[in-house]
């Protein structure tokens, strides 16, 4: 048993990096990931922007070491696991009960989508090896064979919140004993399947996006791969370089209010805040920063401002939505921003909201404009919230 | 802290049958269509809840389950954030996903869009009955119990949760199956222990 699960390696892979601190470069910076659609093959080229990972499949794979055939989604999973287990550097892994939680929820749909184009001109062409990895417990599968983990494997698939599950789903195997060592995470690579599926929805910004403002019309999608190498307190002693930061405290709670919208009174993502901030024993003027989910929506961002207004009011922490330079990158968000939490921490940074200008008419806090450092960050919190009504709340805190 | 948890309610809707706690309930041989099925199964227990038939066959099923599962459950024993749901199946939303993509060569539909994730279900499910507790989705090749045990005993015994409902609900084309279960501390008549072995015998009783 662990009471405490600490955090010893992160590994990022984004629109706006290919690793960590390509990442804190670019937040420097002030850099969005945002452009023209160069990689994804879909006639809203010139017209969605999105934020890509700016590398082809093929040098995709030469960094994961994998061959180029396999789905985009496995390539950034395995570029992002692989950099967070070796930043954590654990010496003799092999001698610990090691796992890998990871969590999407596109899968191999890249691929199937590359199948179906010839299938569905000629029900005798395609490629069927394109389609053997469609399932997303396959892409998991594939990286954990990669990386040789073999004690504990497994996938989650909750929407946008399914990275945020695989963390403290993680965790908790680490605090029952059941795991040394969990690399937790997610991934999702864009795919024309969910472009088209979001546009329909009539949910994505023709312009870059405007997190938490007024006038903001949606959201941009993105794609990357998050991963925290979670440690138990035994793990964590044997290590040469000091954890970055421990996960305090979580909670998973079901809005119950519709499909894919958030209530109006912010049920869940109050709830999950509330139950993550009472699991961390922390007061609401504990937490330094949220890190917001902040997509950019007209729903969403009204439904977690008033569930942080309910919650903090009327002491706010400072807060922003990574987002904005990201773009969403759906069922990885949790895990790419889970890195983001744990490097305000480690660096004392906050990062800017990029865009925002006019303050919501509803709420009576405004998230921050500028990128700082020097800043005392010793709890953070990370919102992700699903479809499903399905949404999480984590706290990271200072060692 | 190990509290005693039982199984106080089962519903398994497979081969064209429904059964509650090992009683079958309704058969209907005449449909191979599972969506023909699952309406059939609707208007069968004059169930109103016109959103079903806007619900992809994944969330028709589970909702169906469900209903069945909690009819004479008295949702005033449970504070909402208390009931939590947790399921497993091993084509996702491969079903809804084929749907929706046959869709895009005319008009990406936003209404199929919106099953494409194999967690909508039990988001229907939390709609309907007002649940908040904690849920979570795996993908498996087949009900792994013992995960699902383990899971839903963490969840009792660190109290996170006072009741859930947990199973396995999957669908593609023309096959189906679901199997839920409710697990409460409070022993019930008619109820079993909750165990991986009770799980498993309940899930695989012949139709």
């Amino acid at each position: 048993m662990s009471s405490n699960v600490y955090i010893a390696g992160l590994g990022v892979i984004s629109g706006i990096g290919n690793n960590v601190a390509e990442h804190l470069a670019s937040f420097e910076k002030g850099e969005a990931g945002m452009a023209d659609i160069t990689l994804l093959k879909t006639r809203y080229q010139q017209e969605i922007p999105v934020a890509e990972v700016k590398l082809t499949n093929t040098q995709l794979a030469e960094k994961a070491g994998m061959p180029d055939k396999l789905s985009r989604t496995a390539l950034l999973s395995m570029i992002a696991a692989k950099e967070a287990l070796a930043d954590a550097a654990i010496e003799n892994i092999t001698s610990w009960r090691t796992g890998f939680v990871s969590a999407n929820t596109v899968g191999g749909m890249d691929k199937t989508e590359d199948f179906f184009a010839e299938f569905l001109n000629d029900p005798q062409s395609g490629d069927l090896q394109n389609v053997v990895n469609h399932e997303c417990g396959s892409v998991t599968e594939l990286v954990a064979d990669s990386l040789g983990i073999q004690n504990y494997v497994t996938t989650i698939s909750t929407a946008c919140s399914s990275s945020a599950n695989a963390i403290f789903y993680g965790a908790r195997l680490i605090r029952n004993g059941l795991l040394d060592v969990v690399v937790a995470g997610g991934v999702d690579s864009l795919t024309r399947f969910t472009l088209n599926g979001f546009n329909t929805l009539m949910i994505l910004d023709r312009q870059f996006c405007k997190p938490f403002d007024e006038n903001r019309q949606g959201l941009n999608l993105g794609e990357g791969a998050g991963y925290l190498v979670l440690v138990s307190e035994k793990v964590a002693e044997s290590l040469t370089k000091k954890p970055y930061a421990r996960l305090s405290g979580y909670q998973n709670s079901n809005d119950a209010y519709h499909q894919t919208a958030s209530s109006p009174d912010g049920t869940g993502p109050y709830l999950a805040m509330k139950g993550a901030l009472e699991k961390s024993c922390l007061k609401p003027t504990d937490i330094d920063y949220i890190n917001l989910h902040g997509t950019g929506t007209n729903n969403n961002d009204q439904s977690e401002g008033i569930a942080v207004k309910r919650l903090f009011d009327p002491v706010y922490p400072k807060m922003s939505s990574t987002k904005s330079f990201t773009g969403h990158t759906l069922g990885a968000s949790g895990g790419v921003e889970a890195v983001f939490s744990v490097l305000a921490i480690q660096h004392g940074i906050i990062y800017p909201n990029l865009r925002f200008d006019t303050p919501m008419h509803e709420l009576p806090f405004t998230p921050a404009r500028e990128f700082m450092n020097g800043q005392q960050v010793n709890h953070v919190m990370s919102n992700s919230f699903g479809f499903g009504g399905n949404c999480t709340s984590l706290i990271f805190s200072k060692i | 802290m190990r509290t005693s948890k039982y199984i106080t309610t089962s519903c398994i809707i497979s081969n064209n049958t429904v059964s509650k706690d090992q009683q079958q309930l309704f058969r209907n041989n005449g449909e191979h269509d599972a969506a023909a099925f699952f309406l059939s199964v609707y208007q069968h227990f004059g169930f109103n809840y016109p959103k079903f038939y806007k619900m992809d066959n994944l969330s028709k099923l589970g909702w169906l389950a469900a209903e069945v599962l909690l009819k004479d459950f008295d949702k005033g024993l449970y504070k909402n954030d208390q009931v939590g749901i947790l399921m497993a199946n091993s084509n996702s939303s491969l079903d809804a996903d084929l749907r929706y993509f046959e869709s895009i060569s005319e008009v990406p539909s936003p209404a199929l869009f919106v099953y494409t994730l194999p967690n909508i279900v039990i988001g229907e499910i939390c709609i309907r009955h007002g649940f908040k507790g904690e849920n979570a989705f795996f993908i498996q090749e087949q009900f792994d119990t013992d995960f699902i045990a383990k899971q839903v005993n963490y969840l009792f015994d660190q109290d996170i949760l006072q009741c859930c409902i947990c199973g396995w609900v999957d669908v593609l084309s023309t096959e189906y199956k679901a199997g839920l279960f409710l697990i409460e501390k409070e022993q019930k008549e008619g109820s079993s222990t909750f165990s991986k072995a009770n799980l498993d015998h309940l899930f695989n009783q012949k139709a």
